[in-house]
């Protein structure tokens, strides 16, 4: 008798062990999904910083007459690079976002920009820079979706709270950057 | 929000019930393909050890190989090329390809081109590391970019819930098990079955032939029943990735309308496509690869 209780107290024991660990390794991995998709934009972020002395290069010789555009790109761009926190980084941005839209609206009246191939590759790789800013913050809400969707339900709470873990926050994306990063090229 | 997010667990969770499943259906497959060695060497007179002996190796080596020599061959099949940075829709499908990996949080697979006119597209590979997703020439033309945009995330999707090696598998062992019920059936007919055996071994005997008769049917069956499962899950997470499901809808109606006069390719490879390079099926049935076009237009357009 004492002995069939042993046993049932060690397979007890063993199947919580697995749980346990189960749910630790997977709050773990999601945790680290989220810093890493963190680190992904900030990378993207920097691709786009750096394009754009290129293509105030490229711009400068045809838009003489377009100083506060050419300046207001410039005056984000300086932003970006100065941001500290997450909400400053998309602030600015966003900010960066809607100077180039801009300038890339004015480049309209230019023909001759218009067929230098540098300024079109520029103008793609600007834009392929943006959707994929908005598709890495994207999947970084993804990511604390997935994270905090473990951390509270039952039971991944219980373990959450002996690691000592934390529900994160989303990104606010501005309500234009909700819709479908639609940048066409 | 709130809708974006009961979708996304839902979508997790077919996802894992779908990495399960690709796990057992290997294994099925396996096994499926070993019953059909064993049977014909029984029938060819083998002891059942001697059977065993030898058909489980060849089963082993030639998953392995399969397995192996999948992605190259997949890709010779579909006399593919890898994209050309320099000429701009191509780039262009590059650019979508790396939007596409980042929203999945996946590694950026290779991208490959074919050469037609056709609009289609399929991702191959064992796991998402060094996956592979090609489009066809036709698609680069004549889809826009929240068309293409929307294939390329259902091809990612297919290497987000690991299909792609359950299709690899499943087309290589159907192949073989095709092949071998033939091989087997043919030399029956012409007098194999070397080994006389007593009368309470015809049943047994009948139900090995039928075995080798009905394997090919029966693990087509399967694959295509799988494959048009995968095909709709993979819609509805290709449509959470670019969060568009317009895109791909469209991207599907294009390719409803434009179904080639000469379709072109590899019959091998044809599952693997986003939309089946010889019928557009309109009805439903057992012997189809792709769930029928307007159906999934349908599905996507009520997210």
């Amino acid at each position: 008798m004492l002995i069939w209780i042993g046993i049932i107290v060690i397979i007890v024991v063993i199947v919580f062990a697995l749980i346990y660990w189960g749910f630790y390794n997977r709050i773990i991995r999601l945790e680290n999904r989220i810093d890493n998709s963190w680190a992904q934009i900030d990378v993207q972020l920097k691709r786009r910083a750096d394009l754009i002395p290129n293509l105030m290069e490229t711009v400068k010789g045809y838009m003489k007459h377009e100083r506060e555009t050419l300046e207001s790109v410039t005056n984000a761009r300086s932003a970006l690079l100065k941001a500290q926190t997450p909400q400053q980084n998309i602030d600015a941005d966003n900010m960066l976002s809607g100077a180039l839209k801009t300038l890339f609206a004015v480049a309209e009246n230019y023909p001759d920009l218009k067929a230098n191939q540098n300024f079109l590759n520029l103008q793609d790789e600007l834009a392929h820079t943006e959707n994929k800013i908005a598709y890495s913050r994207q999947h970084f809400n993804d990511s604390v979706l997935a994270f905090n969707n473990t951390i509270e339900t039952f039971p991944g709470n219980v373990f959450a709270k002996r690691m000592g873990k934390k529900e994160r926050q989303m990104l606010q994306i501005p309500d234009a950057d909700r819709e479908v990063p639609k940048v066409s090229f | 929000m709130i809708d974006i997010m009961q979708k996304q667990i839902l979508v997790e969770d077919h996802i894992r019930k779908n990495k399960q499943a690709t796990f057992l259906i290997c294994i099925f497959m396996v096994l499926l393909l070993f019953s059909v060695i064993f049977a014909i060497g029984y029938v060819l007179g083998f002891p059942p050890i001697f059977a065993t002996a030898i058909g489980l190796p060849i089963t082993l080596v030639y998953i392995f190989i399969t397995y192996s020599f999948s992605v190259q061959s997949v890709i010779s099949a579909a006399g593919a090329r890898p994209a050309n940075p320099n000429n701009r829709d191509e780039k262009i499908l590059i650019y979508k390809v790396e939007e596409m990996a980042i929203a999945a949080g996946l590694p950026t697979p290779k991208v490959y081109v074919q050469d037609s006119t056709d609009i289609n597209a399929f991702a191959t590979g064992k796991k998402p590391e060094g996956a592979i997703i090609c489009a066809t020439t036709g698609a680069i033309q004549k889809l826009n970019n929240e068309e293409l945009e929307g294939v390329i995330g259902h091809e990612m999707s297919h290497i987000k819930n690991r299909d792609i090696l359950v299709m690899t598998v499943t087309v290589g062992v159907v192949g073989a098990i095709a092949l071998l019920s033939e091989i087997a059936i043919r030399s029956l007919f012409w007098g194999g079955g070397r080994g006389k055996k007593g009368e309470g071994n015809i049943i047994l005997l009948v139900v090995l032939i039928l075995s080798i008769i009905l394997a090919p049917i029966f693990s087509r069956l399967t694959y295509f029943a799988i494959s048009r499962k995968r095909e709709y899950l993979a819609d509805a997470n290709g449509a959470y990735l670019t969060r568009n499901p317009e895109g791909l809808s469209k991207a599907l109606e294009k390719i409803k309308a434009d179904f080639p006069d000469d379709p072109k390719g590899s019959k091998t490879v044809a599952p693997l496509y986003i939309a089946n390079p010889f019928k557009r099926s309109l009805r439903n049935s057992v012997w189809s690869t792709h769930p029928p076009i307007d159906e999934r237009i349908k599905r996507l357009r009520a997210m």
